[in-house]
């Protein structure tokens, strides 16, 4: 399944209580994500809170906004991505 | 008594209690065979009895099922306020309508079942996806059963799950086998071991209970063990029984006796032995695998002489039941009895719309050909290949077509291989064969010539204007019809003069005067239908709403394009559905429901092995565009596929996904590659005459810089946009539907112009054009942009953004700003000031008014939400 990088902006601010309501909220989410197949994999709020970027895994495009529409979330830019990371790469041996 | 039923059961005794209430529902129950489905459904009855109304029905384990044979054993049932309509003579839409009547129009409520879908034939799967759909309104549970793991990947009823899996009236339950304990329970008189027990049986209650039942050691199989009982029976009484056993679901008492030589007390040793049961006149097996089980145990010799004994039987009864003659024939291994009931049961088949059904049968009898006349085999596939036409099954229908012509060319008859060439002709159309497709129709013409048989000639020319039709190509359409009104009026032959109105009709509209051609087609539909032609009338319905779809009327092609796709599916009509549907997608897209385009696409693309090509090539036209002008990933490769399985198609399908291609690359600031990549489709739109061709595939060479204005015989808002006629081609865009085109007309005009697109384009989610937009306005200096909307902002009368919809719809319920700042997981100083805002969009000086003021916009209606 492609990976995909949803940019979203939250207008007053995105506040998620740590509480047994932020849970089931966080819940709510993945339940609906999954009647799209799509999966939430984390993500990542900007210091104001007014944006996030958060990494998904689903079938489409498409399938991400219908998500987000179940969800009330927006969906300002969806973009494919492809995972990096600097330690999978094998050095000269020592 | 039922184990561990007690969940399933309340559950289905709540359901009917709520339809009770007038809120109905439709029960899916899954469950392996042997589970006890059909003991949960008669426990489930005994409960309901006393305050609802039962009616059972099941579906038939034919070969090739009754039509409708569970809504026809329901019909008989006094207690059932509907008849069974003579299905010869009527249509199954009317029968479906009166039982939705029925199960609207009763006091107490209904508990409606309908037993073993998986072998339901396709009438009743219609029934079945048209009281899903409107279930929720009547006062009955309709409840089916089904056994999953019989279910391949392409069966039937997958589809139609599938499709009412998502309502929220549809409830899914599963049946599931037996644990260890309940075994252990049900084999606590007995000296097996639960475990052992669960293990041979997978916890199936109708193995446990078999081979209790035997009361000796564990049987190696279950067939042993139904065995042993049938075994235990008197001489006549199994030979009742080996004669229910070759009767698909039931069989007549009378025939049983014929069959087996018996009196009617061994059939009541049979009956009270529990091997089979009396379900009113007729012996049946409590359980499938039971009645495979005797007939799959009787040699094959008896097995034979039974089944051919039945068949003397049906046929001595003065209405002959087709359906169960070829069954019975298949299995008897009498080829020429099949041969001779087969090929009429699939016309009766095919006249009812069930075309699946008349595929089947035709089939069955193929099987037979080497007992068959060369001439009756080659009418045969004639036969069969418009029946895998119309099921889309475009590869099968073809080399049906061939091996039909190849013998009628053998043969040197000319007049049957000039039908068969003009049947080959669309075959080879619709599998991507374009230049087949016009020799084949051509040589059938030239073999009429002279023939002297003008209404095969003026059918001849019809196929062959449809052909140029579909091409695009004006003049040579018009010489065939020319040629074809001719020989119509010559021969005198109403039909053949209707068709001629018909192609004449669709000609016009996508190539003439669109209007005079859209009247024509509809005049032309209800011609067809008062002479009862209801295929070509839903051919004509389809030709509305593509052809109106190309010229952009797009009330009119909606129209006709949901009437056809109903229709449609009630008649198996695949091939036609799917295009259609594939239209649908394509016009949501151009009028800017790109959620809407999208979602119907992803219906037409489910399923596309061995169709054709236009369908897929539409809807992933459609899918890609919407990815283009959104600027979401994965646009090049929805319109690359397009294009590669659209490869061999005519223009007018590929004109859409390429013009994609282009645009992508004009917002992606590639305008260079654009006539590279139009190359093909423009030279063939400059080549023949549709206008909206030339008009979209125009604009884009022009934007590219290809082209000076705009081309000869463009569509008019497109030749507006490119003489520079921006503010006239942008209000043409707004009459007819189009708000992306439109912004974009706007987006060539001065400032005001512009910002009128950006606050278009920014409604729609169109990104990359209302940044191309947005920068040009920044480099002409202008200082007050509009900032893109949050996207949550859609379309709505106050101008409040989504977030301020939901905070109006909680203060509407009465919560505190606190209360509704937990509900949407945002800090109360966010709540107040979307509070302060609401209030000042609505120019109200307290919530109340504010309120009362939405209310009266209607804004409240669909309540505020927050997460789920």
């Amino acid at each position: 399944m492609p990976r995909y990088v949803v940019e979203r902006t939250f207008d007053g601010g995105l506040e998620i209580p740590t509480d047994p309501n932020g849970f089931n909220a966080m819940m709510g989410v993945v339940g609906n994500n999954a009647k799209e197949q799509v999966t939430w994999v984390q993500s990542f709020v900007s210091a104001d809170k007014t944006k996030t970027y958060c990494i998904y895994d689903g079938p489409s495009p498409e399938a991400i906004r219908r998500a987000a529409e179940l969800n009330s979330l927006p969906v300002d830019v969806i973009s494919e991505v492809r995972v990096l990371d600097p330690y999978f790469y094998v050095g000269p041996s020592s | 008594m039922l184990l561990e039923r007690d969940g399933l059961l309340a559950s289905l005794e709540h359901l009917v209690d709520l339809a009770g209430d007038g809120a109905g529902s439709m029960a899916m129950i899954a469950g392996e065979a042997g589970t006890g489905k059909t003991s949960l459904m008669n426990e489930l009855a005994r409960r309901i009895e006393p305050r609802g109304r039962v009616l059972i029905g099941g579906c038939d384990p034919l070969t090739t099922p009754r039509p409708l044979s569970p809504l026809m054993d329901i019909a008989a049932d006094p207690d059932a306020h509907f008849t069974g309509h003579d299905l010869a003579e009527s249509d199954p839409f009317s029968l479906f309508a009166d039982v939705l009547d029925d199960l609207k129009g009763t006091i107490r409520p209904t508990l409606l079942v309908i037993e073993d879908m998986h072998w339901a034939d396709e009438a009743t799967l219609d029934f079945l996806r048209y009281i899903g759909r409107r279930v929720a309104d009547t006062k009955a549970v309709v409840a089916c059963t089904y056994r999953e793991d019989e279910l391949g990947p392409d069966h039937p009823l997958r589809t139609v799950l599938g499709d009412l899996a998502t309502r929220q009236s549809t409830v899914r339950f599963s049946v599931d086998p037996l644990t260890v304990e309940a075994v252990g329970y049900l084999a606590s008189e007995s000296r097996h071991d639960p475990a052992d027990l669960h293990r041979v049986t997978g916890g199936n209650a109708f193995y446990v209970t078999e081979i209790l039942a035997t009361g000796e050691d564990l049987p190696g199989s279950v067939s042993d063990a139904v065995m042993a009982r049938v075994r235990r029976l008197t001489p006549p009484a199994q030979r009742v029984v080996e004669g229910v056993s070759v009767a698909p679901r039931d069989l007549v008492v009378d025939h049983a006796l014929a069959l087996s030589g018996a009196e009617l007390s061994d059939i009541d040793e049979a009956t009270l032995s529990g091997v089979v049961v009396a379900r009113g006149a007729r012996l049946a097996f409590r359980h499938e695998l039971a009645r495979s089980a005797v007939e799959e145990s009787l040699p094959m010799g008896r097995r034979l002489s039974l089944h051919r004994e039945m068949i003397d039987l049906l046929r001595a009864d003065e209405d002959l039941d087709l359906a169960r003659l070829a069954h019975h024939a298949s299995r008897a291994g009498d080829g020429s009895l099949v041969v001779e009931y087969a090929p009429e049961a699939a016309r009766q088949a095919s006249l009812r719309g069930a075309h699946r059904e008349a595929a089947e049968f035709f089939e069955l009898a193929l099987i037979q050909a080497g007992r068959m006349m060369p001439s009756e085999l080659a009418q045969l596939r004639l036969d069969l290949a418009v029946e895998l036409s119309i099921l889309d099954r475009q590869e099968q229908a073809l080399q049906q077509l061939l091996l039909a012509a190849a013998f009628y060319r053998e043969g040197s008859d000319h007049l049957m291989l000039a039908g068969a060439l003009r049947q080959l002709s669309n075959s080879l159309w619709r599998t991507s064969d374009l230049e087949g497709a016009r020799r084949a129709i051509d040589e059938a013409i030239q073999l009429l010539q002279g023939a002297g048989d003008d209404e095969a000639l003026a059918l001849a020319h019809e196929e062959s204007a449809y052909n140029w039709m579909l091409a695009r190509r004006h003049a040579p359409a018009l010489e065939d019809l020319a040629r074809c009104k001719e020989l119509a009026e010559r021969s005198d032959a109403d039909h053949v003069m209707l068709r001629h109105d018909y192609m004449a009709a669709t000609v016009e509209t996508v190539l003439g005067d669109a209007e005079r051609g859209l009247d024509g087609l509809k005049r032309v539909e209800s011609l067809f239908r008062q002479h009862g032609d209801d295929r070509l009338a839903v051919s004509a319905l389809g030709m509305l709403g593509s052809g109106a779809g190309e010229v952009r009327r797009y009330d009119t092609a909606l129209d006709a394009l949901g009437t056809a796709i109903a229709e449609g599916l009630r008649t198996d009509a695949d091939y036609s559905v799917a295009y259609n549907r594939s239209w649908q997608a394509r016009i949501a897209f151009e009028q800017g429901k790109w959620d809407e385009a999208t979602g119907i696409s992803e219906l037409v693309l489910e399923d596309r092995y061995g169709r054709a090509a236009i369908a897929p090539v539409t809807a992933l036209g459609a899918l890609g565009r919407v990815r283009v002008r959104r600027g979401d990933p994965r646009a090049e490769e929805a319109l690359g596929e397009a294009l590669r399985i659209g490869d061999g198609c005519e223009m007018q399908h590929l004109w859409p996904p390429s013009c994609g291609l282009a645009e992508l690359a004009w917002l992606e600031g590639r305008s260079a590659e654009i006539p590279g990549i139009l190359d093909w489709v423009w030279r063939q739109a400059l080549a023949a005459d549709s206008r909206w061709a030339r008009g979209e595939v125009g604009l884009w060479m022009w934007k590219a810089g290809a082209i000076d204005g705009s081309p000869e015989h463009a569509a008019e808002p497109y030749a507006l946009h490119m003489d520079g006629k921006w503010r006239e081609a942008a209000d043409t865009w707004h009459e007819i539907g189009c708000p992306y085109e439109e912004g974009l007309a706007l987006a060539e005009g001065d400032e005001e112009g512009m910002l009128e697109a950006i606050r278009i384009l920014d409604g729609l989610g169109a990104r990359p054009a209302a940044r191309i937009v947005r920068s040009r306005l920044r480099a002409m200096g202008v200082a007050h942009i509009p900032q893109g909307p949050r996207s949550e902002t859609r379309a709505n009368p106050a101008g409040l953004t989504n977030r301020q919809v939901e905070v109006l719809g909680l203060m509407a319920q009465g919560l505190s700003n606190g209360e509704i700042a937990d509900r949407l997981y945002i800090s109360k100083k966010t709540t107040e000031h979307h509070v302060s805002a609401v209030l000042a969009k609505l120019g109200a000086t307290t919530r109340a008014k504010a309120i009362a003021r939405a209310e009266s916009l209607h804004l409240t209606k669909d309540g505020g939400g927050g997460l789920s």
